[in-house]
């Protein structure tokens, strides 16, 4: 029996004092004794064949420690494919791509001698859009593709086609040609997204013993220590990587990014070396959320019954795959998510351009996928006519619906989260009076998201004075999930306080191989690793105190830093004497724990191409909101948003409610203001916050929230990932409220004032995509049977 | 020639180029490490530091145009081991996320909450603009700060 | 050149030092106020390798004379020290209003006014349109003495000035105007705004609109008057839903700025209702 008085409260987090003190150093705020200051010289071309570069001049400069290229750098790393070295090598692919690294005394050294370095270009054309890289004899972004090491074997690929997953489930083209059916088809476009990490992305390597170490600001240690060693080919062994707090992550730095030039020069120079993105690198090569391209088409009864559905989408993920590799996999989940499909049919496809390459982003293509869903929805119930609100009532997956590649859902959990939306609606008045003269309009939206379970390892140390060592490799990005749910599961385990649990911060030395934080998993994976760990811990501790109290254990319950015979206040001892106790007959009490996903099935056959083909733990989200649009100026006020989202369990609902109101708002910075457009030349336009517009105070309201309690996890003590999901259908629902309002068609984001001004006034063409095809199957590489 | 600073009370002198931006200074040479460089703009806040009482951008204030102003940084707000009213509203409101941006919205919001004893919620957020948070989504914060104000 | 002609940054003690400092460095010497502009040029991918002559010390610069038949601002006065000193003087909203809006608080205790009227490539200032509403002049020092030029001929001059030229103060002259100040930033605050419109009015009886300026700015790289929709004023009842109307005939001069964050279409198309809003702000005065 364990006592669980921990879990279920707002325990706070041990770094907010130092946080606000401003004493934490974080990656950018570290410095060793005879540091070297480094910068990175970058492609001005967005394609051309690199002749050469001649460091000799540069390396004559003043302070100029070392210099490193591609011949210091063999090795390809990437998802899926092995695409993508870490200097240009042979040729260049995107604006700002890297060349060479420069390490000297001073950063202005660096930069003088980065400058002086001589590159020999031979422009190549280029493919800018994603249109230019599906056009007929467009030049090829990788003309070697097939050369490249496949690390994940079964996926199509061809030309400028990196990556593509589909999903075929029961007969579409039958689907279609019923009689009883309305065919509802649209089109969707959305840009890219910049995390803004206040954090840059930043490192400190030296190089010491034969070993690097790397300090990084990174959300996945053993990412960088394996992509490193790859890149440098050494063994991975030879790499350590420590994390200090991370300044934000929102998947920026869920992949290997400047540790790798860090690491060389180090070695070369013999000194550690200090590389930190400026704001305008950040800007102009952050791993973007993608912009994408969808098609969507639906057969629907007359019911609302959806008997086939076929979608396109096109993911472009600039010059180098990453993780758009992935992310193809998760459009059957979000597209093809959240309805029941009689049969469907999806093509998820990543697009080489010549463009910065993009990434992960909260809920990543979710995102959007969820947007183009939700509005199409809308669009269904005009074309049938039926209330927006009953046709999900009667079309959302409930348990033992099929999903798209044929998994089976548990338990009805979007039903009933949309009666407590209703619940909720009901109770309170509408905002419409504050729209006052402008244009009001309020939308109900659903969304599928998972948890990115996988491999977790956890050690528990039970210290003699009676509080705990947690030792993973989980990273504090800011969520607050290594501060307050991992030591809480912890001590709810072991009957200790939270704040007796100590939480050591990433040391791939020090600890097992982990996943790293992202994906809703910290809580989830690294959670169970931990309970594992501490539960055993918990049967060594009671062995021990069995003996001592001369009670068998099952009669003893661990609770407040003592152990105690059930029933009995007082009867027991502490914790620290068993632990002690213990040391002393048996050595230190320890444990060790591991976990990763259960691996659910889906219908084989279905998915090709994917990384997982149905989803382990599902997270669901309904959410609503009500918004004025002023029809002169194209501005859109958000007068109220309310989410209700699937936690499983929520041990500390306070920080959850922190995490939604954060993830809202970086939603409604998607919806509405945040832009990233791309010049001819194939540079990000938005280069500095001035035209990089995020939220501000005045932008946001406070979200109101209810926690829906009980949904099916296997996560430890029934909890989910509560910090991604937030922002999932932000955009979805903003848009559909929007198209409310000024009863149009949104087809594409950000809604800023401009676009929706244009929209209103039924300015600019609609939507159309002259690189995918009518017929479904004459958008695929994959051989369709 | 050296600059003669006064930072958090104490004199200090640096030899920097008067033109570099006193949020070096303060970082690389002083090592205080509180303000944080995000956009070198001026539009994200987190290097906010007081002059003379005033609320600035540290980053686009040359260091020697600092020169005999009187320069508090975040890390004067705490005297002893106790947390400023407003530092310790913060911590109990469980507002805080990664973390980087706090150093200058506690800048901006100490100098405010002085000049502005009574503000109300759209006060706080107005004075807030400049001053970007990526993680929170703001209303915490502006929850804490009212909490210090006293209802009439 | 002497030792502190070298220097990166010298901070002029008196007017008679800055422009003998500007005139003894020449082109290689620029005057150097806020600060906000200047220290983010790399950004802009511009070169910064001047030597700077300070202002922001000398006294006079920083004085604000409110006199019967005109207000003198220093041209160090900051946007912040504007938007008070300037609150309760009606003719005036115009300016406070700009001064009080524009960027963001920090931004504003340090930017001054004379910095805003002299950088050139800042077509979204605010103060700007603000000033021309206001007939504004603006007086010059060099070694030569001081001039007066009118806002208009100043704005057309300013590319050009001579090294040792520094603008001293801007004068706005008293009159019975309304005036107001409308921005239209993309988020609620804290950008640049797209586009503005300032504009002064002289109301007589029945609230008939004797005399107004309407400045626009934003929408082309330098901020002007709107003289057409001026002349389309004068001599009717004052009518917001009608100035917006009149403004709504009268776009076609605009060449609209092409810009990242927005087009010049959406810079023109909303003028008409800014110029309604400025008006019905006007109204409210009365």
């Amino acid at each position: 029996m364990s006592d669980t008085s921990s879990a279920g409260t707002n325990f706070p987090r041990r770094d907010a004092r130092d946080k606000l003190r401003g004493r934490t150093r974080y990656t950018v705020d570290q410095g060793r004794p005879g540091m070297l200051h480094a910068v990175l010289l970058r492609a001005e071309v967005p394609s051309a064949r690199l002749l050469s570069v001649d460091t000799a001049i540069a390396r004559k400069m003043p302070g100029v420690r070392a210099i490193a290229t591609a011949a210091d750098a063999p090795g390809r790393h990437g998802i899926g494919i092995a695409d993508h070295p870490l200097f240009a090598t042979g040729c260049i692919r995107y604006d700002s791509e890297p060349i060479a690294a420069v390490a000297a005394d001073t950063l202005a050294q660096a930069e003088a001698a980065a400058a002086a370095i001589i590159i020999e270009l031979e422009p190549l054309p280029a493919v800018i859009s994603m249109e230019d890289a599906l056009a007929a004899g467009a030049p090829l972004v990788h003309p070697q593709w097939r050369d490249y090491e496949v690390l994940l074997e079964g996926a199509a690929r061809g030309g400028n086609v990196a990556w593509e997953a589909t999903v075929v489930r029961g007969d579409t083209a039958a689907a279609f040609a019923r009689p009883d059916v309305r065919i509802i088809e649209s089109a969707f476009q959305v840009g890219r997204q910049n995390h803004l990490s206040f954090e840059p992305r930043a490192v400190v390597a030296s190089y010491e013993d034969g070993r690097f170490h790397i300090e990084t600001s990174t959300q996945v240690p053993w990412t960088v220590r394996n992509v490193t060693a790859r890149i440098l080919d050494i063994p991975a062994s030879q790499v350590r990587v420590t994390v200090p707090a991370v300044g934000g992550g929102f998947g920026l730095k869920f992949d290997c990014a400047l540790e790798p030039f860090a690491a060389i020069l180090a070695r070369e120079a013999g000194r550690p070396v200090r590389l930190v993105n400026s704001r305008q690198e950040e800007m102009l090569t952050c791993l973007c959320r993608e912009n994408a391209e969808i098609q969507i088409r639906s057969a629907v009864t007359e019911d609302g019954e959806i008997v086939g559905r076929e979608a396109v989408v096109l993911m472009d993920c600039g010059a180098y795959g990453g993780e758009q590799i992935f992310l193809t996999t998760m459009t059957a989940h979000t597209l093809g998510g959240n309805y029941r499909l009689g049969s469907v049919k999806i093509a998820s496809r990543a697009i080489y351009t010549n463009t910065a390459p993009n990434g992960a982003f909260r809920a990543c293509n979710g995102v959007y996928n969820t947007f183009a869903l939700e509005r199409h929805t809308d669009e269904i119930c005009d074309a049938i006519g039926m209330d927006p609100l009953e046709f999900r009532r009667r079309n959302v997956l409930g348990d033992g619906d099929l999903g798209a590649t044929g998994q089976v859902f548990e338990g009805n959990v979007l039903g009933p989260m949309l009666d407590r939306m209703a619940g909720l609606r009901e109770a309170k008045p509408s905002k419409k009076p504050l729209a006052g003269d402008r244009l009001y309009g309020r939308a109900t939206t659903v969304g599928t998201w998972f948890v990115f379970v996988g491999p977790s390892a956890a050690t528990v140390n039970l210290n003699a004075d009676g509080s705990a060592t947690l030792v993973t490799s989980g990273v504090e990005i800011g969520s607050g999930s290594m501060m307050q749910s991992l030591p809480q599961i912890v001590a709810s385990t072991l009957g200790l306080r939270p704040e007796d649990v100590i939480v050591r911060t990433a040391d791939t030395d020090g600890s097992g191989f982990d996943l790293g934080v992202g994906g809703g998993r910290t809580t989830v994976s690294l959670g169970a690793a931990s309970q594992a760990a501490s539960a055993e811990v918990r049967r060594k501790l009671l062995g021990i105190a069995s003996e001592m109290l001369q009670t068998a254990p099952e009669r003893l319950v661990l609770e407040n830093g003592r152990i105690e015979i059930i029933g009995i206040k007082g009867s027991g001892t502490t914790i620290a004497k068993v632990a002690e106790r213990a040391q002393q007959v048996v050595g230190p009490l320890s444990g060790s724990g591991s976990f990763t996903g259960p691996g659910v099935a889906a219908m084989a056959g279905c998915a090709r191409g994917h990384f997982i083909e149905a989803i382990d733990i599902p997270v669901f989200a309904v959410h609503e909101c009500e918004v004025a649009v002023d029809p002169e100026t194209g501005h859109v006020e958000v007068l109220g948003y309310t989410v209700v989202q699937d936690v499983g369990r929520a041990i500390n609902p306070r920080a959850i409610h922190g995490q939604i109101q954060g993830g809202v708002v970086q939603g409604l910075g998607y919806a509405l203001h945040e832009e990233v457009t791309i010049d001819a030349n194939g540079r990000i336009r938005q280069a500095s916050l001035e035209t990089y517009r995020v939220p501000l105070a005045q932008d946001v309201v406070p979200v109101e929230i209810s926690l829906y309690e009980g949904a099916p996890s296997i996560g430890p003590l029934g909890t989910k990932g509560a910090g991604e999901v937030p922002i999932l259908n932000v955009a979805a629902t903003i848009a559909c409220a929007v198209s409310n309002a000024t009863r149009r068609q949104v087809q594409q984001l950000p809604l800023t004032p401009p676009r929706v001004l244009e929209l209103i006034l039924g300015r600019g063409a609609a939507l159309s995509f002259p690189h995918i095809a009518n017929a479904w199957r004459d958008n695929v590489l994959t051989p369709i049977s | 020639m050296s600059l003669h600073l006064n930072v958090n009370g104490e004199a200090r002198i640096s030899s920097c180029d008067p033109l570099t931006p006193l949020v070096d200074v303060l970082r690389d040479e002083f090592f205080l490490t509180g303000a944080k460089v995000v956009c070198r703009e001026g539009f994200c806040g987190a290097c906010t530091v007081l002059v003379d009482g005033h609320p600035i951008m540290s980053c686009l204030l040359p260091a020697g145009m600092a020169a005999g102003c009187e320069i508090l940084t975040v890390e004067s707000l705490a005297s002893g081991g106790n947390l400023s009213p407003l530092q310790q509203a913060f911590e109990d409101y469980d507002a805080v996320q990664c973390g980087m941006c706090f150093p200058g919205m506690l800048m901006t919001l100490t100098s405010f909450l002085k000049q502005e004893p009574n503000p109300t919620r759209d006060d706080i957020k107005t004075a807030l603009v400049g001053n970007i948070c990526r993680c929170t989504g703001y209303e915490r914060i502006v929850d804490a700060a009212l909490s210090l104000i006293p209802t009439a | 050149m002497d030792m502190k002609n070298r220097e990166s940054l010298y901070v002029a003690a008196s007017l008679a030092d800055a422009v003998d400092a500007l005139a003894d460095r020449g082109a290689a010497g620029a005057p150097l106020a806020g600060a906000t502009w200047i220290m983010r040029a790399g950004l802009r991918q511009e070169k910064r390798d001047l030597a700077y002559v300070a202002l922001t010390k000398i006294d006079e610069l920083g004085q604000v004379a409110i006199l019967d038949h005109q207000i003198r601002i220093g041209a160090c006065v900051t946007h912040a020290q504007l938007a008070i000193l300037l609150s309760g003087l009606p003719e005036c909203r115009a300016l406070a209003e700009a001064a009080g809006r524009s960027a963001n608080p920090a931004i504003r205790q340090m930017a001054t006014i004379g910095g805003n009227l002299c950088t050139v490539n800042f077509a979204a200032a605010d103060l700007v349109p603000a000033l021309i509403c206001l007939d504004t002049r603006v007086e010059l020092l060099t070694r030569k003495g001081t001039e007066e030029v009118s806002i208009e001929k100043f704005l057309a001059l300013r590319a050009h000035l001579d090294p040792d030229c520094l603008v001293r103060s801007v004068v706005i002259p008293r009159k019975a105007c309304r005036s107001a100040h409308i921005r239209l930033p993309l988020r609620k605050a804290g950008d640049y705004p797209v586009a503005i419109v300032s504009v002064a009015a002289e109301l007589g009886s029945g609230n008939m609109v004797e005399s107004a300026r309407v400045a626009v700015g934003s929408v082309e790289p330098t901020a002007r008057r709107w003289e057409e929709l001026e002349s389309a004023l004068v001599g009717r009842r004052l009518d917001p839903g009608y100035a917006a109307e009149l403004a709504e005939r009268h776009t076609e001069s605009f060449q609209g700025r092409d810009g990242i964050e927005a087009s010049g279409w959406y810079r023109i198309k909303v003028l008409p209702s800014l110029v309604r809003r400025a008006f019905q702000t006007i109204e409210r005065q009365v």
